[in-house]
């Protein structure tokens, strides 16, 4: 096992390499110097800051200099500091010399987009595999149609149309649910109960529309892992045997069917952040996607490329926890008979 | 393709369904200069925001342009932009791919590392990016669109060649002494083209919703040239009043995004050797 | 009262007349979150709405625009007309009980016009050649030479407290974050992302406001705000025209419980010219096209109606706005007469004019402003009647800044000015200021203009000055550099609840009084429910 963690941490480095090539290769999309071209519109990139950029990204050396530079600082996370948010440190927080901490903008952001992500997931999850073992159970019965109807509706509505129906319909006029941010004003005069609840109905709506939106994916791939399993010999044994039709679909099929989803949940990571922009947008959630675009649009490069490189690091990392998960959780892996 | 495989598929209610959708909507986005009732970009100031009505099915937008024209030729715009984008994403797959899985060795290492690093970055964030250090336009839109979404082609024209080239056919034309590029385009390419054709009409489906939610960002096909993404875009600010304004790009997107899925996962599942024995 | 709040079974009748009394709350929006509260290092909009209410100025615009004292009791300029001195109102402090003296005018200024602070504003400020205080309550600056925006400038300097900034990073300094100023609100709390609450300072300067507590959201989506304001859970946005006559007068239970106020902002939309692209660079093409653009439609389509047709660029109706002047009238035979004249002709009966067997055709840029993309379709149109064929490109706006503004890289724009109060226009039309990054992009010139508006800036007689003014509005009319389109009104819903605010709207604005504006009591949002508000 410790070596099959060794051979995939191994493994990360080529990725990560790639992906701080493809990153470097978007700073340079920029035609001519960004620190003339585009930095120059905010007026707090002037001069001596855009000196600061120059020599961050070594803009005065070789191109291939310049790469392996930025390969070293990504290593270190050193992301530099923020142009356009008043010199906010990118990645992570900073202490001057008169001992004013002052918070990073992804450490700030990352948290409020994996909390809705986890949760919206977790959402997903619940739905899905029920869908997904009725829809493989009554396969081309009504069932399995309705749902596979159901769930690609979900999928084809464009977000943010129906993000704001529902704020509409749930927020205005009938005023059950907030319509967007993460609190109410009177947050903090809350008690502890009162606050529990009032950060849950501001979730409810960011969390589920991105959820509805995935259902379709997941729950496919549940019904054709067990349609796989069905058909797969142990479970024909296993009927044979006179188990009960119940018990061959929870403990055996279910179980086999569901550790690839494992895998799956790993790769949905970059999709997941991705397209937080637009939830984010809508119901104004200070979270990853909104900082990324917001940083796109003022052309706050250093932002830009934090947020590139931090954001496909997780996604590596998300794969690596999947696969370990795998690893554990399927035998054979674990005694090393199939690799990678 | 296989017409015995096309004719399974749409046997299935559902992709058959999605099959007329699409044809449907297809033909109506290449009729609409025959068939709009309108100049889609004439302004007419003194008929802002009228309801549906018979003069105007879908109401006029905030200009007095007849709603339903601009929905015909913007269903062309979202079309060819998902068409495009597609067909860019495809045909580097299939190269990629064909390249992978047929000479293996080192290339193939590579494009994979490709695919995964390609994988691991938030494809949404490196379109926006993208796209606003271009400036947004149709053709940027299309070509970035395909440039971050060829890697699923990848792996599956890869796979289609790794389990082909096994096949006695092949072998055999290999020892025949055929060339490479005809085993490629003869043999290999004709035979996995199926999985290929699904993926596409998946991934249209995916590109128009991508084109919606660039134009809710501003990013995305630039007005006054009419998309759906963007009259919905336009729309989304009087939801509860001018709804006209609104619904029926929804709806389109809805549809259209639906039908694509349908036939799509139809033509999957009639691949899908399991639907025989069933 | 609304109890749980469901804003359909609202019953209050906002209507009713009530005593002034003091605390509430008041909840706006802003798109974009600042990066700062220090205004003259952030820059952005949605800063200078907040540090607005939490700084003061030396000197302010009463509500007909007339300058009065803020900080200043008085202030006294010398007969050469190149010093002013300001005497400071007694016993001034800080939100933090700190004396407020004219050692933090001194202070803010050298903080401007340094080189380190680089401040977008530095400019009006560097061409004082000496700052004095010479005790706590005078301070002087000396100019080289009569400087006539000099007072308004000093209208626009937010006075920053020297005692928490000394020594600070202006960049870095908390203080953008946890700003101490001096004015009728100090900065309670800033959850990044998500609001900023402003409470009553005690020790504001100019007496206490009414309105106990001023919170304002970040909501970055225009309709999520709107749905905000329906749902009553902001007090005020602004609003399109579309909303504003066609909306919110459709809806009994809007109409129930929003005010809605327009004033003429100090802003116009136009047409610009690149000058030095061919064939604009021919008064003749220029003059064509003016008079072939009819802005009345652009008014009635774009704005509805809220908007007027404007000849100066200044706001109508004010000193510097020259009342003899007539916009161009909508006349596609004098259009096509000038084009003639300039050389173009449809030779090959396309509908598309040619000159040297080019047809004429140019593509309009603009940013992705709805009311801006609309006026180009209109013109679009106009222009194609006179046989100019118009693409048009709505970009968004750190691209068009970036590519194509900077650059140079553009024939026509259309776009629209926000302007200060002085009327002068230097920065924009002085031939002097066509570098990559300057106003004049336009690349305006002519020396005629150049001189006005260097004499408008040495002559601090109004009366004269307003002669120059006039003259050149008159001049800009006649050489028609760019197609004024209109000037179009601020448009705000503000909640009934909110009462004391002056309607129609003076010169200045309806803003000019918000510290008067109050919340009686019993229309205050309820205590109870998800709109309930921590009053005490």
């Amino acid at each position: 096992m410790l070596k099959y963690l060794v051979k995939r941490v191994l493994w990360m480095i080529p990725l990560l390499i790639g992906i701080s090539l493809i990153s470097f290769f978007i700073m340079h999309l920029a035609p001519g110097d960004i620190t003339n071209n585009e930095a120059a519109f905010n007026p707090k990139a002037s001069e001596e800051s855009r000196q600061k950029l120059r020599e961050l990204y070594n803009l005065d050396k070789p191109v291939i200099v310049q790469y392996g530079l930025w390969l070293k600082r990504m290593g270190t996370l050193d992301f530099g500091n923020s142009f356009a948010s008043h010199q906010k440190p990118v990645f992570w927080q900073t202490t001057d010399k008169d001992g004013n901490v002052t918070k990073g903008m992804i450490q700030e952001a990352l948290p409020i987009t994996l909390m809705i992500n986890i949760l919206g997931l977790i959402i997903t999850l619940s739905l899905a595999i029920p869908l997904g073992i009725i829809a493989a159970r009554k396969y081309t019965l009504w069932q399995d149609k309705s749902i596979t109807l159901f769930n690609f509706i979900g999928f084809s509505i464009p977000g943010f149309w129906l993000s704001l129906l529902l704020m509409y319909w749930l927020g205005v006029m009938n005023n059950w649910l907030p319509i967007s941010g993460l609190h109410s004003i009177n947050y903090e005069s809350l008690d502890t109960w009162a606050k529990i609840k009032d950060s849950i109905s501001h979730l409810i709506l960011p969390v589920i529309i991105p959820s509805v939106t995935g259902l379709a994916g997941i729950t496919l791939f549940v019904k054709n892992g067990m349609l796989d399993v069905f058909h797969q010999d142990y479970i024909t044994t296993a009927r044979a045997k006179g188990l009960s039709e119940h018990k061959v679909v929870y403990t055996h099929a279910l179980r086999n069917a569901l550790l690839p989803l494992i895998t799956i949940v790993g790769l949905s990571i970059p999709g997941l952040i991705g397209g937080s922009v637009i939830a984010e947008t809508i119901f104004a959630i200070p979270g990853m996607g909104k900082l990324f675009f917001d940083s796109v649009l003022m052309r706050d490069f250093p932002v830009i490329m934090g947020i590139l490189t931090i954001g496909s690091a997780l996604t590596l990392i998300g794969n690596l926890l999947a696969d370990l998960a795998y690893a554990w959780a399927d035998p054979r892996v674990r005694r090393g008979v199939v690799r990678n | 393709m296989n017409k015995a495989l096309f004719k399974k598929a749409l046997s299935n209610p559902l992709a058959m369904v999605g099959f007329i959708i699409i044809v449907s909507v297809f033909v109506l986005a290449m009729l609409a200069p025959v068939i709009s009732p309108y100049d889609p970009n004439d302004i007419d100031v003194k008929a802002i925001l009228l309801a549906p009505s018979w003069q105007h099915w879908m109401g006029t937008d905030g200009l007095g342009r007849d709603v339903l024209s601009r929905m015909l030729h913007g269903g062309r715009i979202s079309l060819l932009v998902g068409l495009v984008a597609v067909g860019i994403a495809t045909a580097i797959g299939i190269v990629l791919g064909a390249i992978s899985g047929y000479y293996r060795g080192w290339v193939d290492t590579l494009i994979m590392r490709l695919v995964d690093v390609m994988l691991s970055i938030p494809s949404f964030f490196l379109i926006l990016a993208v796209i606003a250090f271009l400036t947004p336009s149709i053709w940027n839109i299309m070509i970035v669109i395909g440039l971050t979404s060829w890697m699923g082609v990848t792996r599956l024209v890869r796979a289609e060649f790794l389990s082909l080239s096994g096949r006695e056919f092949v072998l055999a034309s290999r020892t025949l002494g055929a060339k490479d590029a005809r085993l490629i385009f003869t043999h290999l390419l004709p035979n996995s083209l199926t999985p290929i054709i699904v993926s596409a009409v998946l991934g249209v489906a995916g590109a128009v919703l991508m084109e919606s939610g660039l134009s809710f960002l501003g990013l995305g096909v630039q007005a006054p040239q009419a998309s759906w993404g963007n009259i919905l875009t336009d729309g989304k600010e009087y939801i509860q009043f001018a709804w006209w304004l609104s619904l029926f790009p929804g709806l389109a997107i809805l549809i259209t995004v639906l039908g694509y899925n349908l036939l799509g996962e139809g033509l999957r599942d009639a691949l899908d050797p399991r639907s025989n024995n069933k | 009262m609304t109890s749980c709040g469901k804003p359909n079974q609202d019953t209050t009748d906002y209507t009713k007349t009530f005593p002034v009394e003091s605390g509430g709350m008041l909840i706006d929006a802003t798109i974009g979150e600042p990066s700062g509260l220090i205004y003259m290092v952030a820059g952005e909009s949605a800063a200078a709405a907040i540090s607005g209410n939490i700084f003061n100025k030396l000197l302010k615009y009463d509500k007909n625009l007339d300058i009065e004292g803020e900080l200043a009791e008085s202030w006294l300029i010398s007969s050469d007309q190149k010093t002013i001195t300001f005497k400071l109102k007694p016993n001034l402090k800080w939100a933090d009980g700190k004396p407020l003296t004219s050692e933090d005018v001194l202070f803010t200024w050298k903080l401007v016009t340094d080189e380190n602070t680089r401040s977008p504003y530095a400019s009006d400020y560097q061409l004082v050649k000496k700052a004095e205080a010479p005790d706590p309550n005078t301070f002087s600056v000396t100019y080289d030479k009569a400087y006539a925006p000099a007072l308004d400038s000093w209208s626009g300097l937010q006075v920053l407290p020297k005692h928490l900034l000394e020594k600070q990073d202006i960049h870095t300094t908390a203080f953008a974050r946890n700003p101490v100023g001096s004015h009728y609100y100090k900065l309670d709390s800033w959850t990044h992302g998500e609001n900023l609450k402003l409470s009553r300072n005690p020790n504001s300067v100019l007496g206490p406001a009414n309105i106990d507590k001023l919170v304002t959201r970040i909501i970055p989506d225009n309709s999520a705000q709107f749905l905000e304001l329906m749902a009553d859970n902001i007090d005020s946005m602004g609003l399109d025209p579309i909303k504003y006559s066609r909306i919110v007068p459709a809806r009994p239970e809007l109409q129930k419980k929003l005010a809605l106020y327009k004033e003429l902002g100090n802003s116009y939309t136009y047409l610009g010219f690149n000058l030095k692209h061919k064939p604009f660079d021919d008064i003749r093409v220029r003059k064509a096209i003016n008079y072939a653009i009819d802005k009345q439609e652009i008014i009635d389509g774009v704005y509805l109606g809220l908007g007027i047709n404007i000849a100066s660029p200044y706001k109508p109706g004010t000193r510097w706005s020259n009342p003899e002047l007539k916009p161009y009238p909508y006349d596609v035979e004098k259009a096509k007469a000038l084009l003639k004249e300039a050389g173009f002709a449809d030779s090959d009966g396309d509908g598309i004019v040619e000159r040297d067997g080019k047809p004429f055709a140019f593509e309009i840029i603009t940013n992705q402003n709805k009311e801006r993309e609309k006026s180009a379709v209109l013109i679009q149109r106009r222009l194609k009647d006179v046989g100019i064929d118009v693409q048009i490109r709505a970009i968004e706006w750190a691209s068009f800044i970036s590519r194509f503004i900077k650059t140079g890289d553009f024939d026509v724009v259309v776009l629209g000015w926000g302007l200060g109060l002085d009327p002068d226009q230097f920065s924009i039309w002085h031939s002097s200021q066509n570098q990559p990054g300057q106003f004049n992009f336009i690349n305006y010139n002519n020396p005629q203009i150049d001189t006005l508006l260097e004499q408008g800036r040495l002559e601090l007689n109004p009366d004269k000055r307003m002669k120059i003014y006039h003259e050149f509005a008159k001049v800009l009319l006649e050489d028609s550099p760019i197609v004024y389109l209109s000037a179009g009104y601020g448009l705000t819903a503000i909640h009934k609840r909110v009462k004391g605010i002056v309607s129609p709207a003076p010169p200045a604005g309806i803003g000019y009084n918000s510290h008067e504006w109050y919340i009686p009591e019993q229309l205050r949002r309820a205590e109870t429910g998800r709109n309930e508000i921590a009053e005490k």
